[in-house]
């Protein structure tokens, strides 16, 4: 039913970009100068019945009509408004036709019937030539048509005519006008339209991009400690956390939609931070969770944490040569939770070392995105400080709750 | 000058290797047992004491853990623990039972030097367990802390800050922020040890007697907590 309706109504399925607009205003063009061919038809035997030169009426009459007609053919071929000159050459015939029509046209004639159809078929001239692109061709035509109309009311004008005569001139006018201001404002939402779909396929680009690097990042990061020499018990280590990344990647690559909303169960995270370091037995990692025991997460945020602790934990071993790590977890009275790895490594400073990808997305990025405050302060030689923290969600304040009503 | 030493270690080669390897403690004792340090008492400004003192072949019946910090400390000496024990309620007991500080055997040589010397003038060196552990004591009105500034401190070398970012956040110097370091650590240790097991289950949000197996209750018997813990 729907496409029933499109075939009969075409510009339902005009695409909503620039070359569909051009191809809109071509029906428009097409449809005025029609129509106004279609209001000359029934006058024009009248027309040559009454006028003093029957031939030169004809004549002129078939050259408007002409024009119409090819006027509509060219803009729906082009799918576009008429160029510059042919526009100049249409305002230059409704002009010439305006001037000539004194000559072809009894006096009583020259207002309110179809007879004159100079000014009418000047009217629908100004509409549709409104789109050309340049300003002065558009003045000029509109200038040159209410000249020729003055000249067309000549030596005929009437006294009891004068405010219909303003009046047609105004219309002139204001019709220039306004279907200009359409034309022009059409034109700039189709531009923004454009543009905005092409920078939303830009960001949907990048956003891939950023994605691919988020899920990619850290198992970069264990193939990479793999390809080093180590002990078999660091190798058994990486091989586990090889386990979980190659699980990541897997969903990923399936397509699977991250869970941005966080849906699903809450994750208690303490024990998942616990758990991440455990996967780093090898570094000096000092857990100290008792104050934030009872911080509860949604998955989304618990996942996105977990990557992050863990790319950080990877940055330890690769890049800071640490004496030791604390990782320490608090939660306030409020609700609100604090997350803080520290490390006593070599550091870096932070004015001046573009931070990685690991750094840069994987952990700010993904967890500013998922509301959670990050802060990372590094100098080379002083260890870096990440703090990690967010206030209070529903879950989190029910989990202080339940930790409040354990404890009494 | 450098401080007097003497060390207890079942372990032959730590008691021999620690003058070479630590220039600047003059090493004055190097004994197997606690027994035999209390024999000899000599004078010593820090006793570094391994907490694994029994072995089966040589000294399957000697005085070892908890117990042995309490009957050196019981002497008048102040001992460092140097041990690979990571269990952090055994570390806490140890600074509970009278031990001005806990050092790991993890640590390079340099490092564990270092402690040693900031034991031996006075300070307390707690590890980072323990002092989560008096945060936690802390923040739940376990123990109490007079100043906000304390709090600050306790707030920040929890998180395992440097002297020196402490300082910074404080707006004191680094030199100013040690001295405070120093009086809190010596000032919360003595609240640790003032503590029953029972207290520190309930803030810790352990169950009852979930401790019992590190805290000690009798100061000085031979047949201590380790051995008997150990062994069940």
């Amino acid at each position: 039913m729907m496409s029933g309706r499109s075939r009969l109504w075409p510009v339902a399925e005009l695409p909503t970009t620039k070359a569909g607009v051009e191809r809109a205003f071509s029906y428009f063009i097409a449809g005025v100068r029609i129509g106004t061919l279609a209001q000359m038809v029934p006058a024009v035997h009248a027309g040559v019945t009454t006028s003093p030169h029957d031939v030169a009426y004809l004549v002129c009459w078939a050259a408007a009509a002409l024009a119409s007609v090819l006027v509509s053919v060219a803009t729906l071929v082009r799918r576009r408004p008429l160029g510059a000159v042919v526009s100049a050459a249409d305002y230059t015939l409704a002009c010439l036709l305006l001037v000539l029509a004194p000559l072809v046209l009894v006096s009583g004639e020259r207002f309110g019937t179809w007879i004159a159809y100079q000014p009418g078929y000047a009217l629908s001239v100004i509409i549709t030539a409104s789109g050309v692109r340049s300003l002065a061709l558009w003045a000029g035509g509109m200038l040159g048509i209410v000249v020729s109309y003055a000249v067309y009311l000549g030596g005929a004008f009437d006294g009891d005519m004068t405010t219909t005569a303003i009046g047609n001139i105004l219309t002139y006018v204001v019709y220039a006008l306004v279907t200009r201001m359409f034309f022009g404002y059409t034109r700039r939402i189709a531009h923004d339209a454009d543009t905005s779909r092409a920078r939303a396929a830009e960001l949907a680009r990048r956003e891939e991009e950023r994605r691919a690097q988020v899920m990619m990042h850290n198992g970069v990061a264990v193939m990479r400690l793999l390809t080093e020499p180590g002990t078999d018990a660091a190798r058994s280590r990486l091989i586990d956390l090889a386990g979980v990344e190659v699980q990541r990647m897997r969903s990923y690559l399936r397509g699977r939609v991250p869970d941005q909303d966080g849906d699903g169960p809450d994750t208690a995270l303490a024990a998942m931070i616990e758990r991440v370091c455990e996967r780093f037995a090898d570094l000096p990692v000092e857990t100290l969770l008792d104050l934030g025991a009872a911080v509860r997460l949604p998955a989304g945020q618990a996942e996105a944490v977990e990557r992050a602790l863990e790319s950080l934990l990877l940055n330890v071993r690769a890049h800071a040569r640490a004496d030791g790590v604390v990782v320490h977890l608090d939660q306030s009275a409020d609700g609100h939770w604090t997350l803080t790895v520290r490390d006593d490594g070599v550091g870096f400073d932070t004015a001046t070392v573009v931070a990685g990808v690991g750094l840069r997305e994987v952990v700010v990025g993904e967890l500013r995105r998922r509301g959670i405050d990050v802060d990372v302060e590094s100098a080379a030689g002083a260890g870096t400080t990440v703090t990690i923290s967010a206030g209070p969600t529903p879950s989190a304040v029910r989990g202080d709750r339940d930790a409040l009503t354990d404890a009494a | 000058m450098r401080p007097a030493v003497a060390v207890v270690d079942d372990a032959p080669l730590i008691r021999e290797s620690m003058a070479l390897l630590m220039p600047g403690l003059d090493v004055v004792a190097a004994v197997a047992t606690v027994e035999e340090l209390v024999r000899r008492r000599p004078t010593a400004d820090l006793v570094v004491l391994d907490l694994h003192l029994a072995n089966l072949e040589q000294q399957p019946d000697v005085r070892q853990g908890i117990a042995a910090i309490r009957a050196l400390t019981g002497c008048g000496y102040r001992v460092c623990v140097y041990s690979q024990e990571e269990r952090r309620f055994v570390l806490a007991a140890c600074i509970a039972a009278g031990a001005c500080g806990v050092v790991s055997k993890a640590l390079p040589t340099a490092r564990a030097e270092q402690l040693f010397l900031e034991a031996a003038a006075g300070g307390a060196v707690v590890p980072q367990p323990v002092v989560g552990i008096l945060e936690v004591l802390v923040r739940r009105d376990c123990i109490t802390l007079l100043s906000e500034r304390q709090r600050q401190i306790l707030h920040g070398r929890a998180r395992g800050l440097s002297y020196a970012q402490v300082a910074k956040r404080l707006y004191v110097s680094e030199s100013t922020l040690r001295g405070y370091w120093l009086d809190l650590t010596r000032s919360l240790t003595e609240s640790l040890r003032n503590l029953t097991p029972g207290e520190i289950e309930h803030a810790l949000g352990l169950a009852p007697g979930d401790l019992l197996e590190f805290w000690s209750g009798e100061a000085t018997d031979g047949k201590d907590w380790w051995r008997t813990g150990t062994s069940r």
